[in-house]
């Protein structure tokens, strides 16, 4: 009887670490890209409205990195912008363009790139979550940089932004 | 009972801010540039006391060049998508002729009389708009490789000022047909374009909109420019209307003779103090009624000369 009541204990002290172990990564991987540190280059001429960009993020694990990277991609449209290069690609510059908008819409943006947030809708994996074999390189002893394609729905996140305020429209004042 | 009321007036004063409190919307048109017109055979060519001139034939081009008419296409679409329908410019030139031929055939019931139309309104009839979007693109060939130099300019009529662009040359391709690179190209553009279109509205909205004032005289006018009205010269006096009635005071006086004043620069406020959205026309009419009232009492005509040019001849109408 006590055996049982031991191996019981065990059992929902596992199950409690693994949860704590689960949410734990989750707030390492969030804590990784927290302070917004990635790359974005453009990777070609996406569909009408779209923006393919390659993300580079950078984590301690490869796998935070990729999860943060489509968070990154949405980031990086409307705060970052990109210069132009190879595959036909013209410089695209952010679709907010004060800095400080991001501090002064804080409550939004926190929310806007919670885990499972709003941003997801305005961002897809072009290749099915997988990296690409030179896209996952170490650049220190510690810290792994992967890039990732996604797809920017950047006239639906522009559209939303308008639509909060944040950002004005081609119309506005007319 | 009351209730009902109060609410129907806060309506009323809600919707006369809305429509008073709005600028009045530009309007955009594409044009095939001269570059390309001429280069893809789309002109016409005259001789002009001597010299040889070619101008555009856009009405050939829209007739028979597909890709012209795509690319226009597009880039509505994408300016709809923004707020921002463009003026169609093969329709504007079908409207002007067809209200030409009307013209042409109306006659008043009673009198018989044909509808008045001078040179200068002659010369005036053309399509036009606030912003013309000039467009122009060439295809750069090396062996089977083919890439599209696109150019998009954004032309203020007001100033002939570039106000927007977006040019580059896309990736070049072995095998894709010349449709498909330029609605490539069309899309890597636009989101620059409207951006640099976005930065002029915000300095539109910040420092007024900008247009050109010219003052002249009619040769058998006594007075000029250097007349002197309570101690200042006919030129100072506008130059300090100016002052006073542009935003922040901004102008630049481009030439000051006796007989002529050019001012560029001129950044008129884009609603009066009724707050209602006003034009260079309007604006310049208020400098035109200064004139002529006490104490100057000159009479002058006003012409307009695009959209945003104004010229006042003093002397008479």
């Amino acid at each position: 009887m006590k055996r049982s009541y031991l191996f019981m204990t065990i059992f929902l002290m596992l199950c409690a670490n693994f949860g704590a172990q689960a949410q734990w990564k989750k707030e390492k991987a969030l804590e990784d890209t927290k302070i917004w540190r990635y790359d974005v280059e453009c990777e070609g001429i996406a569909k009408q409205g779209a923006k393919l960009v390659k993300v580079w993020s950078y984590s301690k694990n490869p796998k935070h990195a990729i999860a943060s990277s489509m968070r990154n991609a949405v980031h990086g449209v409307i705060f970052k912008g990109y210069a132009g290069g190879g595959q036909g690609c013209t410089s695209f510059q952010p679709l907010v363009n004060d800095p400080s908008v991001e501090e002064k819409y804080k409550e939004f943006f926190d929310e806007f790139f919670a885990e499972g947030g709003e941003y997801l809708k305005y961002v897809s994996s072009a290749t099915d979550g997988s990296i690409g074999p030179g896209d996952r390189l170490k650049v220190s002893k510690r810290e792994y940089k992967i890039g990732a394609v996604v797809t920017v729905m950047s006239d639906q996140l522009r559209k939303r932004l308008e639509k909060e305020n944040i950002i004005k429209s081609l119309t506005s004042g007319f | 009972m009351k209730q009902p009321k109060i609410i129907l007036c806060l309506l009323a004063i809600f919707s006369f801010t809305i429509v008073f409190g709005q600028a009045k919307k530009p309007t955009l048109m594409i044009v095939p540039s001269d570059v390309w017109c001429i280069q893809n055979g789309y002109s016409l060519t005259f001789d002009d006391q001597g010299s040889t001139n070619k101008i555009p034939d856009y009405k050939r081009a829209f007739q028979e060049n597909s890709e012209v008419l795509q690319v226009i296409s597009q880039i509505n679409g994408m300016m709809a998508d923004r707020g921002f329908p463009l003026k169609n410019m093969e329709s504007a030139i079908k409207t002007l002729e067809s209200n030409s031929a009307e013209d042409n055939l109306r006659q008043s019931k009673e009198s018989g009389s044909d509808i008045s139309e001078n040179p200068i309104d002659q010369l005036y009839k053309a399509a036009k708009a606030d912003i013309i979007i000039q467009l122009t693109w060439t295809i750069n060939k090396t062996g089977p490789k083919k890439s599209i130099n696109f150019n998009l300019q954004g032309l203020d009529s007001y100033t002939d000022k570039q106000i927007a662009t977006a040019t580059g040359t896309g990736a070049p391709s072995f095998s894709a047909e010349t449709p498909v690179l330029l609605s490539e190209a069309v899309l890597s553009h636009m989101d620059n374009f409207t951006a640099s279109l976005q930065s002029h509205f915000d300095d539109m909205f910040e420092n007024g909109r900008e247009i050109i004032v010219r003052i002249q005289k009619w040769n058998d006018w006594d007075g000029d420019l250097e007349t002197e009205y309570g101690g200042d010269e006919l030129g100072v006096v506008i130059e300090d209307w100016l002052q006073a009635n542009t935003v922040k005071g901004r102008f630049n006086t481009t030439d000051m003779t006796e007989n002529m004043a050019l001012f560029e620069q001129v950044r008129i406020p884009l609603y009066n103090d009724e707050g209602n959205a006003i034009d260079a026309r309007r604006y310049v009419r208020d400098l035109s009624k200064f004139l002529s009232s006490a104490p100057y009492n000159i009479a002058n005509k006003l012409v307009m000369k695009g959209l945003g040019r104004a010229t006042i001849i003093l002397g008479s109408k």
